[in-house]
C-alpha cells in the first residue's frame, strides 16, 4: 500500500471518528489524520459486523454529518448510520474521494456533500423501517383509535367509498364516536373531490398502505390505463355497491358538509390532506419496511406508528405536473358529466370535480426523515 | 460446524441456473458425500441473498424475509461441506458481506472459499440488458449502452450492471477478508467449446467430481435474437402498465420469452456493438492482468475473458428488421392463443365440476326436512322477534353459523 493510500485512510478514519463525536465538517474542508482515531476503531461500531474494519460509505458518512448539524444524535445512532446498508437497488456504498488514489476498480469515488439526497434518504429510510420493526411491541394506537368508544346501540347503517383517504379518514372518526360501519341494508355515500385530490389522496392511500410507486409513476401508471385508480371511478363505485345485496340508498357525496347528516352525527372534523413530501417519505420507508415484515404489518406500522408521527409535516399535495395535466382535466370533466346525468342522488356541486388543489410549499423529504431520526431516538 | 463453506457469489449469465438445479436435484446424493446444500426449493437460496441484501423483487420480498438466517444457520449445522450459491450475491455491500461471512462462521474455525465463475464482457453486455427486459425494462439497447459506459455509474442500471459483473471489485469486496488460495474463478468458455466443459469447470472448484450427479436439468436462461429482444421490450412498453408482476412473471417472461421466443434460434442473435470493441477489450485486457497479479485459483483459462472478436453481420436491436419482428410476434400471438385455449378447456372443465357440485347441493337441499328447517328461519329472519330467537338458539347450540 502505498504512504498516500495510508494517509489517505488515517485521514478518512479520523473523519468518521469526528462524525461520531458529533462533527460537521465536510469532507472537503476535513484535513487531520492525526489523533489516536486515525485508524479503525478498536470498539467495533455497533451493528457492523467486523467491528469497523472497514470506510462505511461516502452514503452513510454524509448522512452522519447532515444529523450532526440538524441535532444530536447518540454514538448508538450514529454507530446505527455507519452500519447500515441502503435497502433496494441503487448505487452501492460509495468511497470517499482522494481516500485510495491508487483504486483502478469499483465505483468512482465522491465527495460525499455532492451526493443528492436520494441517496441519502434510502440508508435513512432503512433505518426508519428498522425503527418501526424494533418498536412494533410498542405500538400505541393513532389517536383516533384512542378515543375509541363503546360501540353504540342505535346508529345509522353506512358505508363511506370513494376518495379511500377521506372514507378512511371520515370512518376513523365514526369508528372513535362508536359508529362502525356495515350493518344490512345500509347506506353508501361515495365520497368527491377535485379528480386531482382524489389522485393525490388515492396515491398517499398506496403510500400509507401497502406500497405505491412514486408520484410521476403512479400519473404515468393512470394515464396509461385510460382510466382513474378503481376506488374514485365514482359512477363505477356506485354501479358496483348497487349490485351488491343487502345495500340501501347509494349516492355520491361531493360536499363534506353533507356528510355528518347523512351519517348520523352533528359535524365531522375536515379530513387534512396528506402533504407530498411525508407521504413520499412514508412511500419510502414502507418500500424498505416490505423487505422486513409482511405486507399486513407493513400497513398496521405505517398507519399506526409512523402516520401520528408525520401529523406535524405541514405542506400541499403533490402537485399534478404540467405534462399530464391535460387528461386529468379531461378525466374531471367526463367525470362531472356522467355525474350530472347520473340516475343517483349526488350531494354536492360536481364543479368541485374539476378543482386542482391549491399549490403549497413541499417540504424537505430528507430533512423531514432527519427530523424523524432524530426524534425516534428522543422518544 | 460446518468445516468448509463454498460461497458461490455470481456472476449472472454464467451457467449458474443450471449449477443451482443440478445441486438442488442431488441434494440427497450431496449429502450421502457429506455436501450440504440446504434449500426446500429452487430458488432457496435466491430468496437468501434477497433477505441479506434487503432487495425488493417483483413482490418476492415478502417470502424472503428471515431467509438468509436460515440458510446460515443450516450451513452452520452441517459438519462437512456447505454449498452457498447466487450470482446476484456479486453486488453486496462491504458490511452485508461481512453479515454473510460471519453468520456462515467465517473467523470462528470454518474455511470459507469464494467461487466466482466468470464470462467475457462481450456476451455479458448483451446478455444483461437482455436480462433486464426479462424483468420488465423497457429501455434501448442505446441507453443501456449509454448507461454502463457512463463512468459515473450513477443509475440503477449502470449501478447493477458493474456491482455483478465489474469482477476485481466484486473480488476486492468479497474476498478482502480471504487469502487468494481461497477464492477460485471459473471462467466461461468461449462459444463453439464442447458443452460439458463448463460443468467440469464448475466441479473441479466445488469438488463435485467422482460424485454420481444426475445433469440431466433443463433449468437454464435461454437467450433471445435481436428481434425477438425488440419484441420483448415494445410488448413492456405496451403493458408494463397494466401487467401486475405476479401475471408479468409466468405470461411474458416464462411463455412468451423462455418458452417461445427463445426458440426462434435462426434469428439475428443479439450482439456487441462492433464500435465498444475496443473499449471491451481494453477492459477485460485491465482486469485479466489484476486477477493474475493477486494470484486466485483460476479454474479455466483467463484469456477466456478476452471474449469473441467483433461479429461482421451486427444486427442494432433499436432498429430491427419488422418482418423478423413481425414474424416473432405472431409465433408470440400463436402462443399466447394456444394458451387461451388451455385455459378454456381448464375453464370449462370447471364449470363442469362446479355444475356438478352445484346439482348435487340442490339435490341435499330438495329434503323435506331440509325444506322445513330453511322455511322456519327465513320466517324468523323477518322479525326481530324471530332473529332473536335464532339468535338464542344458535347461542344454545354453541356456534354462530348462520345457516340452517
Amino acid at each position: 500500500m502505498s504512504t498516500s493510500v495510508e494517509l489517505g485512510r488515517a485521514r478518512a478514519w479520523a473523519w468518521v471518528a469526528h462524525l461520531r463525536a458529533g462533527g460537521t465538517t465536510p469532507w472537503a474542508a476535513w484535513q487531520s489524520a492525526d489523533g489516536p482515531e486515525a485508524s479503525p476503531p478498536r470498539e467495533p461500531i455497533a451493528g457492523s459486523a467486523r467491528g469497523g474494519r472497514f470506510l462505511p460509505g461516502a452514503q452513510q458518512l454524509e448522512l452522519l454529518r447532515r444529523l450532526n448539524l440538524a441535532g444530536r444524535p447518540s454514538t448508538a445512532l450514529a454507530d446505527r448510520v455507519l452500519a447500515a446498508s441502503a435497502p433496494g437497488r441503487g448505487r452501492p456504498d460509495l468511497e470517499l474521494v482522494g481516500v485510495d488514489v491508487d483504486r483502478r476498480f469499483g465505483p468512482p469515488a465522491v465527495d460525499p456533500a455532492e451526493l443528492p439526497d436520494d441517496e441519502l434518504l434510502r440508508v435513512a429510510t432503512g433505518l426508519l423501517a428498522a425503527g418501526l420493526v424494533e418498536r412494533r411491541e410498542s405500538a400505541v394506537p393513532s389517536p383516533d383509535r384512542q378515543r375509541f368508544r363503546v360501540t353504540r346501540r342505535f346508529r345509522p347503517r353506512y358505508e363511506l367509498a370513494g376518495d379511500p383517504w377521506l372514507a378512511a379518514a371520515y370512518t376513523s372518526q365514526l369508528v372513535a364516536d362508536g359508529r362502525p360501519p356495515g350493518g344490512g341494508g345500509r347506506s353508501v355515500h361515495v365520497l368527491g373531490t377535485g379528480v386531482a385530490a382524489m389522485l393525490a389522496h388515492t396515491w398517499a392511500a398506496g403510500a400509507f398502505g401497502e406500497g405505491a410507486p412514486s408520484w410521476p409513476d403512479f400519473l404515468a401508471k393512470v394515464r396509461a390505463r385510460r382510466r382513474l385508480p378503481r376506488r374514485v371511478a365514482l359512477p363505477e363505485v356506485v354501479d358496483r355497491f348497487r349490485a351488491r345485496p343487502h345495500t340501501g340508498r347509494v349516492g355520491v357525496v361531493l360536499d363534506p358538509a353533507a356528510l355528518p347528516r347523512l351519517v348520523g352525527v352533528r359535524r365531522l372534523d375536515a379530513v387534512v390532506d396528506p402533504p407530498a413530501h411525508a407521504t413520499e417519505l412514508a412511500r419510502q420507508v414502507g418500500s424498505a419496511l416490505s423487505l422486513l415484515v409482511l405486507p399486513a404489518e407493513q400497513t398496521q406500522l405505517l398507519d399506526t406508528v409512523l402516520r401520528p408521527r408525520l401529523a406535524a409535516a405541514t405542506g400541499g399535495l403533490p402537485t399534478v405536473p404540467p405534462e399530464h395535466r391535460d387528461w386529468v382535466d379531461d378525466a374531471a370533466f367526463a367525470l362531472r358529466q356522467r355525474l350530472l346525468r347520473a340516475g343517483y342522488p349526488v350531494l354536492g356541486d360536481p364543479d368541485v370535480l374539476l378543482t386542482t388543489p391549491p399549490d403549497r410549499p413541499v417540504g424537505s423529504v430528507l430533512d423531514l426523515a432527519i427530523e424523524l431520526l432524530l426524534e425516534e431516538e428522543a422518544t | 460446524m460446518s468445516r468448509k463453506v463454498l460461497l458461490h457469489v455470481g456472476t449472472p449469465k454464467t451457467g449458474t441456473s443450471y449449477l443451482q438445479d443440478v445441486l438442488f436435484r442431488n441434494r440427497e446424493v450431496l449429502a450421502e458425500a457429506g455436501i450440504a446444500y440446504p434449500a426446500t426449493r429452487h430458488d432457496g437460496h435466491f430468496l437468501a441473498a434477497l433477505d441479506l441484501m434487503q432487495l425488493p423483487w417483483g413482490g418476492l420480498q415478502a417470502e424472503a424475509i428471515g431467509a438468509w438466517d436460515a440458510l446460515a444457520e443450516q450451513v452452520r449445522a452441517h459438519d462437512g461441506t456447505a454449498i452457498v450459491s447466487h450470482e446476484i450475491l456479486a453486488t453486496a455491500s462491504r458490511a452485508q458481506i461481512g453479515q454473510a461471512l460471519e453468520s456462515l462462521g467465517h473467523g470462528d474455525a470454518t474455511e470459507v472459499h469464494l467461487v466466482l465463475s466468470v464470462r467475457d464482457l462481450v456476451r455479458q453486455i448483451p446478455a444483461e440488458w437482455q436480462e433486464n427486459l426479462k424483468h420488465r425494462a423497457r429501455l434501448s439497447y442505446g441507453a443501456f449502452l449509454d448507461q454502463i459506459t457512463d463512468p459515473e455509474r450513477a443509475t440503477r442500471i449502470g449501478a447493477w450492471f458493474w456491482g455483478v459483473q465489474e469482477i476485481p471489485d466484486i473480488l476486492d469486496r468479497w474476498g478482502q477478508d480471504l487469502p487468494p488460495s481461497q477464492v477460485h474463478l471459473v471462467t466461461v468458455p468461449p462459444p463453439g467449446g464442447a458443452p460439458e466443459l463448463l460443468w467440469k469447470r464448475f466441479s473441479q472448484a466445488f469438488g463435485l467430481d467422482g460424485i454420481d450427479l444426475d445433469l440431466e436439468g433443463e433449468r437454464h436462461n435461454p437467450s433471445l435474437g435481436a428481434p425477438e429482444t425488440a419484441l420483448l421490450r415494445r410488448i413492456n412498453r405496451k403493458a408494463n402498465a397494466e401487467l401486475a408482476p405476479a401475471d408479468y412473471r409466468p405470461l411474458v417472461r416464462e411463455l412468451l420469452a423462455h418458452q417461445t421466443l427463445s426458440r426462434r434460434t435462426r434469428s439475428p442473435r443479439l450482439a456487441l456493438p462492433p464500435e465498444l470493441h475496443p473499449w471491451v477489450q481494453e477492459l477485460s485486457a485491465s482486469w485479466i492482468s489484476e486477477i493474475e497479479a493477486r494470484g486466485y485459483d483460476v479454474v479455466g483459462d483467463l484469456g477466456d475473458l478476452v471474449g469473441a472478436p467483433p461479429v461482421t453481420d451486427y444486427t442494432d436491436p433499436d432498429r430491427p428488421r419488422e418482418r423478423h419482428v413481425a414474424a416473432a410476434a405472431v409465433d408470440a400471438i400463436t402462443a399466447l392463443l394456444l394458451d387461451n385455449a388451455r385455459m378454456r378447456h381448464e375453464q370449462e372443465r370447471l364449470h363442469a365440476e362446479l355444475a356438478d357440485v352445484r346439482g348435487a347441493l340442490e339435490r341435499a337441499h330438495a329434503t323435506p326436512s331440509y325444506r322445513l328447517r330453511h322455511g322456519i328461519v327465513v320466517r324468523l329472519e323477518r322479525s326481530r322477534a324471530g332473529r332473536t330467537v335464532l339468535s338464542v338458539y344458535r347461542r344454545a347450540r354453541g356456534r354462530s353459523s348462520r345457516s340452517a
